[in-house]
């Protein structure tokens, strides 16, 4: 397929990739390019210059900080993820969603920073990185900023991330003890689109302490909801007191519909999903009852 | 500072081959391989990264070469289906697909083999499940994917024989 002609440049640093970026109004960086590519090609978007970040030392490490958090550059594929020791010791919920991202050419290849400043509502990763509580460290020319995931996420394919600004890495705090997390989705087939997916992370010691319960695919962006969380507080772990919660998501979710389900197909699957997530994390956590 | 260009020019190892090329920026890979280096075993199916038929081995990452510009592949080992078997002796893959019927039609082959040639480097002893995911990625419209598994199986108890 062709696509419309466009230029490249692939810089040496970050700080002359936000140079690039900044001298054209259609500039764009390229990482892992398995949605960008396919954008172009179908020229949907229009863009004349791509910059290709996908080589930059500055967004390919993972360091671990002696708190425990990781930070995690922009630029590591899913196959890094689910292959790092440091991701797998400390995050191992993240390596086994990254490592179930669509299929193994498309993980050698797409990026944590890809998947979440696209910000497609089906994409895995931003629901997850909301639930893990992560800090995104955005770049421009005029220093870093961060930004609370929960903040993070605008909408339909919009982010933080403004014009001559880059993130560069994201920052996910440990767990810390009788902490734990799940992750679960409704797809249309294996490791595919989801219909509907919930990220959760629970502290739990006999009683449930904190739950964060983070839905996908049912709203613009990530979908924290505070109902559910509140019916959690103070809740005992069992999955008949999960199962109440759960019924908290209701009418206040307006998702759309579309060929792969209808809105209310949707919503009665997040139910399900974010009841699954929150049971697999509070099993994960060791908090389990009953 | 690097100049954005629309016009650049790479240098790629295929198969152990050097080339060094001028390509428009906008060029796929595949047709890089296809077109300018005449290396047709790399097959173009859909065209959107959703066959796998064009799928190679780039730096160690497996890659559908349509969902990747030309110029992002510079100063890359690439490893295609011509080069899997350099001195025309099959590898235990390529008997494998062979022996147990994992083709039919062949189209989607190329992709399959350097998918499972990938995942047999990584995973030497896969159970059917990691086979399944390794190939999730290329689409067979012939075989229904049964003895495209089993070629797989029987190619990694070959290896390890």
């Amino acid at each position: 397929m062709l696509l419309e002609s466009v230029a490249y440049a692939r810089p040496e640093s970050l700080a002359e990739a936000l140079q690039l970026l900044g001298s054209s109004d259609s500039a764009a960086p390229l990482a892992g390019g398995q949605s960008l590519v396919n954008v172009l090609k179908h020229r949907v978007a229009q863009v004349e210059v791509l910059v290709d970040i996908s080589r930059l030392d500055e967004l390919r490490g993972i360091e671990v900080s002696s708190d425990g958090a990781l930070e995690i550059g922009a630029c590591v594929t899913y196959d890094e993820l689910d292959r790092s020791e440091p991701v797998r010791s400390s995050q191992p919920l993240l390596a086994h969603v990254a490592g179930h991202i669509e299929d193994q050419q498309i993980r050698c290849r797409g990026t944590i920073g890809g998947n979440c400043c696209l910000s497609d509502p089906t994409n895995n990763l931003p629901p997850l990185v909301v639930a893990l509580d992560a800090t995104m460290v955005i770049e421009s020319s005029s220093g870093a900023r961060e930004v609370p995931a929960r903040d993070f996420f605008h909408g339909y394919f919009a982010t933080a991330v403004g014009e001559g600004e880059l993130l560069r890495s994201i920052r996910i705090p440990s767990l810390g003890s009788g902490t734990g997390a799940g992750y679960s989705s409704v797809a249309v087939g294996a490791d595919s689109k989801a219909i509907a997916r919930a990220a959760a992370v629970v502290r739990a010691n006999g009683s449930i302490e904190e739950a964060r319960v983070v839905l996908a695919c049912v709203s613009p962006a990530p979908l924290r909801h505070a109902g559910m969380e509140e019916a959690l507080r103070g809740s005992q772990p069992t999955a008949e007191a999960v199962s109440d919660a759960a019924q908290r998501i209701g009418d206040d979710l307006e998702p759309l519909g579309d060929v792969h389900g209808s809105a209310e197909y949707r919503r009665e699957m997040a139910r399900v999903v974010a009841r699954r997530a929150v049971l697999q994390a509070i099993a994960t956590g060791g908090g389990q009852r009953g | 500072m690097v100049e954005a260009g629309t016009i650049q020019t790479i240098e790629v190892t295929v198969n152990g081959e050097k080339h060094r090329a001028t390509v428009a920026s906008r060029q796929l890979l595949v047709h890089f391989l296809r077109d300018s280096l005449a290396m047709k075993g790399t097959h173009i199916g859909c065209d959107t990264g959703s066959c796998g038929a064009c799928t190679v081995i780039i730096d160690g990452r497996l890659t559908k070469s349509c969902m990747l510009l030309a110029p992002q592949a510079d100063g890359a080992e690439i490893e295609t289906i011509e080069g899997v078997a350099p001195d025309g002796q099959l590898t235990p893959v390529q008997e494998a697909f062979h022996e147990q019927h994992g083709l039919q039609c062949g189209y989607c082959t190329p992709g399959l083999v350097m998918a499972a040639t990938f995942l047999l480097r990584r995973n030497p002893d896969p159970t059917e499940d990691e086979i399944r995911r390794a190939i999730r990625g290329n689409i067979c419209r012939c075989t229904g994917y049964v003895n495209i598994v089993r070629s797989i199986a029987s190619a990694a108890a070959r290896e390890a024989a």
